[in-house]
């Protein structure tokens, strides 16, 4: 994770409900201009925590903090420095865009003339210029998203927070929505943007946030999360001739045998496909240790056409972290907070 | 095999806490009226007065609850399938049109039988106190009561398959059942004995209301009555009944097939970017161009108030201006028709009508305005977004009730050249006629504030609106319900009571309206409005609060 000016920040962050717990000790921290992706089950705590920033729910404990003001009690300053898009767009009928942003521009206090200019720029921004006289109810869903967001920047707000903004959306709409937060992530603003489309989450994050149960399950960059994630590492070694498969098969289990000093793991972790041309294997070792097999095969005299990692994408890591969690908290009714998330976080916590 | 409709609407509405709630108050309400009238000592009334006496507030009781309670559920029957996609997999089985028709109707009927079914002990017990006709009287009255039912059920239906939201099909449905209910009273009131067609077409017309069958059935005449009773009323209404029943059926199983779903959706074309003619024309035909590109809400404005304003599609400046206008004309035409037509009547039976006119206005007007102000913004996520804006708590709900109080007020300034002319006719009067305008400002005041606060407890907008209604035309229309039975059963302390609660019968007694003149209400009923509405402004600060703060 980078080392950037941090503007979100909780510790400890608790929010029960009777018996329940909706959220248990959340500690991370977002740095300016970073986007963060906040991943998690329906239920998980993602909406809780995201009302505890804006101002809108109470912690049970712990604190939050945006740009240095507290959420709870520094909501005025809060309400200048976040601008929140709810799930449902919070759009009104019988309203002109140019009406709706008008209205929220004169809530958040802008005069007359600097409203009308910023509606343009933010229209700019969002790519919605040409929705400026329409009625938003009469807008597909799409349009509503980006006039909402335009509405979320109406005043210029240090940071975004976005509810599922790909909720619903179009392939096109979405790739849209994506360059769009691009953009906003460019002109210095700090985003955390919820969703269940992980994909899309893992081409415009550089933090994420994986939360289930109200615990979070780790914290980090994408790579660091891979990293701590992956209990092995899987990768592909493509080869010209079909009649090599078999040999290199071997020759790689031999090798990982060596270096695992494990009897068993060569023949466990080694699969030959033949029609792929192909041998595929896994490991836990790390890329400095790997790298000498490359040199090993090609002193061996094979041609290796390809010899690459087979990508684990945010759906995996996030299932593999979801699943370790969960088992976790069968394992031990009562888990020490700290020892749940130490042994997956990174970044902020690590 | 029953319809499969019928079972999911009829065990829907069965399964709502809400349904069960509304039957067991009747039936407890229903029961109190006989109690509170059973005799209590040992001799026989063997006139049957005190047995039509508790029959006729039972029967108009019953009469208002129909009124109250069964356009709710049809009027948000269509639009909430509609909305939820429901109504597009029903026309994708094999039920066809009337079958879903049927289907859905009868769920709402099967309730509302059940609501009359619920006041069958208390009958009995009127029945059995002797002196009421099985059939003539006792039997007329629930058929009426019926067809009524199968009137507004089918209306609400109408209503429901044409607008897009179920807070708008509570709304309208329930201005238009209290359209029919009274303001088709009011031609036959202004015009009595006119005689040639305009008294046929008003006397048909004010047959359309349920008043005046009901009141023949109670036997009811005298003051109060005046206009309203002409013999042979039961037959022309349940010919009418029958007739509109049918004819809403027919259009709204016209409806239900693609029309319904087939609506395209606003163009947003603006005047300016209009040829020079349209301008032109637009220019002539609105004073407020409702498409024209607006300025930005200027810093002495509230925004939410202006917000509302925009918002509403009945709450543009074009529509306002539309309605002061209608009231104006209709406030001058009442007074001028009254005074050169029936000179008979006297300045007071104007004013009295004239009250009644606005206060009607008032009623209908203010719910639809005012219940969703709360709920409307928690039916979305408007209310977490205001929440997050630098605007207080305080200026959010000024705002809106200002846009509400703007409004109403233009409502009741339409009508002062109805008053000023009744000055001119009879000047002594110009005092009266300013009472009477506190007290109308007073009961605005009073249904604002019950509508804001009774709105502000319901999170969906549709219950809210319906919540709303109920409990305003239960506040303005349960003191007339009284006011009827006034010496019989009711005393006159009882009545004088039940009129203090709203300003409206203060209003018509300052006015000197028939029926009105023996009650002194002020200053006490401007007290009691006074402290209904601060009670009930402090229980929608209440809300507001408890809704703002952070949990």
């Amino acid at each position: 994770m980078s080392s950037s000016e941090t503007v979100v920040e909780t510790k400890g962050l608790t929010k029960r409900y009777d018996n329940f717990t909706a959220l248990d000790s959340l500690t991370m921290r977002v740095g300016k201009g970073e986007i963060l992706g906040f991943i998690g089950p329906n239920g998980a705590g993602k909406t809780t925590t995201i009302k505890i920033l804006v101002g809108l729910s109470k912690p049970t404990s712990g604190t939050a903090t945006i740009a240095g003001a507290d959420c709870l009690s520094e909501s005025r300053k809060i309400k200048r420095l976040v601008g929140y898009m709810p799930d449902d767009f919070g759009t009104y009928n019988n309203m002109r865009v140019c009406e709706y942003l008008d209205f929220f521009g004169a809530a958040y206090g802008i005069g007359r003339r600097a409203r009308v200019k910023r509606i343009g720029e933010v229209l700019d921004i969002t790519g919605a210029t040409y929705m400026h006289d329409l009625y938003v109810d009469a807008l597909s869903r799409g349009m509503q998203q980006r006039v909402a967001i335009a509405r979320t920047l109406m005043h210029d707000p240090q940071v975004l927070i976005l509810d599922e903004p790909a909720n619903g959306l179009d392939p096109q709409a979405r790739i849209d929505m994506r360059v769009m937060l691009l953009r906003l992530s460019e002109m210095g603003k700090t985003l955390i943007v919820t969703s269940h489309i992980l994909p899309e989450l893992a081409r415009i994050c550089n933090v994420v946030a994986m939360i289930t149960k109200g615990k979070l399950r780790a914290f980090g960059t994408l790579d660091e999360i891979m990293r701590d994630v992956q209990q092995r590492r899987t990768f592909e070694v493509m080869l010209l001739d079909e009649t090599q498969v078999d040999r290199v098969g071997e020759t790689v289990g031999r090798w990982l045998q060596e270096r695992s000093g494990d009897v068993n793991a060569g023949a466990a972790e080694v699969t030959c496909a033949k029609t792929e041309m192909m041998v595929r294997f896994s490991t836990h070792l790390n890329d400095r240790e790997v790298a000498p097999l490359l040199s090993h095969l090609i002193g061996q005299g094979e041609t290796v056409v390809q010899f690459r990692e087979v990508a684990t994408d945010l759906e995996d890591a996030f299932l593999s972290v979801a699943n370790a969690g969960d088992r976790s908290d069968t394992e031990s009714a009562n888990p020490p907070e700290s020892e749940t998330i130490g042994s997956l976080k990174t970044g902020a916590n690590a | 095999m029953i319809n499969p409709v019928i079972q999911r609407e009829f065990y829907g509405i069965l399964r709502s806490p809400k349904a069960m709630a509304v039957l067991l108050c009747l039936t407890v309400a229903f029961s109190i009226a006989v109690l509170m009238r059973w005799p209590s000592d040992s001799s026989v009334d063997l006139s049957g007065k005190q047995s039509l006496e508790v029959f006729r507030v039972f029967g108009y009781g019953l009469l208002a609850g129909v009124v109250f309670l069964v356009p709710a559920f049809p009027a948000t029957s269509v639009v909430n399938e509609k909305n939820q996609g429901t109504l597009a997999l029903l026309f994708n089985s094999p039920l066809n049109a009337f079958s879903i028709y049927f289907g859905k109707i009868s769920g709402v009927l099967l309730f509302s039988l059940l609501v009359l079914l619920c006041s069958l002990p208390a009958s009995a017990a009127c029945y059995a106190m002797g002196g009421i006709d099985l059939k003539s009287e006792l039997g007329l009255l629930y058929v009426i009561l019926a067809l009524l039912v199968i009137q507004y059920a089918t209306l609400g239906m109408l209503v429901s398959s044409y607008v897009q939201s179920a807070d708008a099909g509570v709304r309208i449905t329930y201005t238009a059942v209290l359209a029919m209910f009274f303001l088709t009273l009011l031609p036959a009131a202004f015009f009595p004995g006119a005689g040639g067609l305009l008294s046929t077409v008003t006397g048909w017309l004010r047959n359309v209301s349920p008043i005046p069958a009901v009141m023949e059935i109670m036997g009811h005449s005298g003051v109060g009555t005046a206009g309203l009773k002409i013999a042979s009323t039961t037959s022309q209404f349940v010919g009418f009944t029958l007739v509109s029943s049918f004819v809403f059926a027919a259009i709204t199983i016209s409806r239900f097939n693609y029309r319904i779903f087939d609506r395209s959706k606003a163009k947003g074309v603006i005047t300016q970017d209009r040829g020079l003619v349209a301008r032109s024309l637009r220019r002539l035909v609105y004073i407020v161009d409702p498409q024209r590109r607006k300025p930005g809400i200027p810093w002495y404005l509230n925004p939410v108030m202006v917000k509302e304003f925009r918002c509403r599609k009945f709450g543009r400046l074009q529509w306002l201006l539309r309605l002061v206008a209608v009231c104006a004309v209709a406030s001058v035409a009442v007074t001028f028709a009254a005074a050169t037509s029936a000179t008979s009547w006297g300045v007071e039976t104007i004013g009295g009508l004239m009250v009644l006119l606005q206060v009607i206005l008032v009623v209908v007007l203010t719910p639809s305005l005012a219940s969703g102000l709360i709920s409307g913004e928690r039916d979305g996520s408007g209310w977490a977004l205001l929440r997050l804006t630098p605007l207080s708590s305080f200026k959010i709900v000024r705002g809106k009730v200002l846009s509400v109080v703007w409004t109403l007020g233009l409502v009741l300034m339409a009508t002062l050249p109805g008053y000023l002319i009744m000055i001119l006719i009879q000047p002594v009067m110009w005092l009266q006629v300013n009472f009477v305008l506190i007290c109308l400002v007073w009961t605005a005041i009073e249904a604002l504030a019950v509508s804001a606060a009774v709105g502000s407890l319901f999170r969906s907008t549709a219950i809210s609106t319906t919540a709303t209604y109920v409990a305003v035309i239960t506040l303005f229309l349960a003191p007339v319900l009284v006011w009827l039975g006034r010496d019989a059963p009711f005393g006159h302390d009882t009545v004088e009571m039940a009129l203090l609660v709203t300003p409206v019968g203060a209003a018509l007694s300052v006015i000197g309206a028939p029926g009105f003149e023996n009650y002194d209400l002020l200053p006490a009923s401007w007290w009691v409005a006074g402290i209904i509405s601060t009670v009930m402004f402090m229980v929608l600060g209440v809300q507001v609060w408890r809704l703002t703060r952070a949990v």
